[in-house]
């Protein structure tokens, strides 16, 4: 019965961090995060007491609450710097064309598009917002 | 093999199904409190104003101030506007006193008001007034009504008639909404003057805080005789004019 309830708690287990990577879907995450190696980059989007897995996962599915969140805090009360920035989005999210050019990260194919077209939900953060790095970043 | 009774199995499973939302909990609440490195909100205990030396200012002077806004913020670049489409955050007026004929060139921009009338009659809230008195648009919430163009006295705020690109990272704009100086308030939290102030360098603008009584703008408000444009409406502008 004690190893009928390991078994059971391990299947569950298993099936959760299948889910988990089941989630992986994203086919372009852009250069600078595809060639992202070394630990500082790989901690970026790493929330404290919990996995980098599980940290990737929330990222994923709150993103634009976060973003949400910041950007009354940062417009409306002028509260600079902190961890959610649209802008260190674009700026590890975006590819390099053949010309060296930047890719808008709104482009098809691209970081953004990619899963918003794939669930059928519009962004308007890139009519006004930058769609490549800065030119000094 | 060690048999599992019934109770043994229920406390067992509790056990673990408890651990598990302690855990899940846990994640929750600190997603919402990571955070580093923020800076504090700014408070009403600051007000920022510029005070306008007309006379130590000349013409070639005041195109210097627009040209740097239009490099700091990048607009002026549109091509497919009207010319009485073009943003204008900053723009250069000319008075003439009709008895003496004497003329005055002065740079008008966003006059930053306590009181600010574009604030009043937005219908969504996204023309706003922060803390430290810098009046600003939320393009998140506006929707183009241009209420606060028609209400604006300084005529001081433009609509974006265009689709952009290759904005500035810090000064996102867009086709649709309204906008006008924001006393290059990504500059200001930063503790850097804005860009206009800084293109005219020495005492022709003076950018600081009104209420700090050793600040520059403060002392020399105090000392010369300053007036505000459109004083009648009572907006107390944070915009000032000497020699005029």
């Amino acid at each position: 019965m004690k190893h009928l309830l390991t078994i059971f708690l391990i299947a569950i287990s298993v099936s959760m961090s299948v889910q988990i990577h089941a989630d992986n879907r994203i086919p372009n995450l852009g250069d600078k995060a595809n060639k992202c190696k070394d630990d500082e980059c790989k901690e970026v989007h790493k929330l404290p007491n919990i996995s980098r897995t599980q940290s990737l996962v929330i990222q994923r599915k709150m993103h634009p609450e976060f973003l949400l969140h910041k950007r009354d805090r940062t417009l409306r009360q002028g509260v600079r710097g902190g961890r959610a920035s649209l802008a260190k989005c674009v700026n590890c999210h975006t590819s390099v064309d053949k010309n060296g050019e930047y890719i808008p990260v709104n482009a098809p194919q691209q970081f953004c598009s990619t899963c918003h077209k794939q669930v059928g939900t519009s962004m308007d953060c890139f009519s006004c917002h930058r769609t490549t790095p800065a030119e000094d970043m | 093999m060690n048999k599992l009774n019934r109770r043994d199995f229920i406390k067992n499973t509790t056990i673990a199904t408890a651990s598990v939302t302690t855990i899940a909990s846990g994640i929750s609440l600190t997603t919402f409190a990571a955070k580093s490195k923020e800076s504090a909100p700014v408070t009403n205990e600051k007000r920022w104003g510029m005070l306008i030396n007309v006379n130590k200012l000349t013409e070639s002077s005041i195109d210097d101030m627009i040209d740097a806004c239009q490099e700091e913020n990048g607009w002026g670049s549109e091509v497919h506007s009207r010319a009485e489409q073009k943003p204008d955050w900053i723009k250069k007026v000319k008075v003439k006193d009709k008895a003496t004929g004497k003329i005055d060139v002065l740079p008008m921009l966003c006059q930053h008001c306590e009181q600010p009338p574009c604030v009043d009659v937005c219908p969504t809230n996204a023309s706003m007034k922060r803390e430290d008195g810098i009046v600003l648009v939320d393009r998140h919430l506006c929707i183009g009504c241009r209420y606060c163009m028609m209400a604006c006295p300084y005529g001081s705020r433009s609509f974006v008639h265009e689709n952009l690109d290759n904005q500035k990272t810090h000064m996102p704009r867009g086709k649709g909404t309204v906008e006008s100086c924001t006393l290059c308030v990504h500059r200001v939290d930063k503790g850097e003057i804005p860009a206009c102030v800084e293109a005219v360098g020495g005492d022709g603008v003076i950018f600081g805080d009104l209420y700090d009584a050793n600040s520059k703008i403060n002392q020399t408000l105090k000392k010369i005789q300053s007036t505000q444009i459109r004083s009648d409406l009572n907006l107390n502008t944070g915009v000032r004019y000497s020699g005029i």
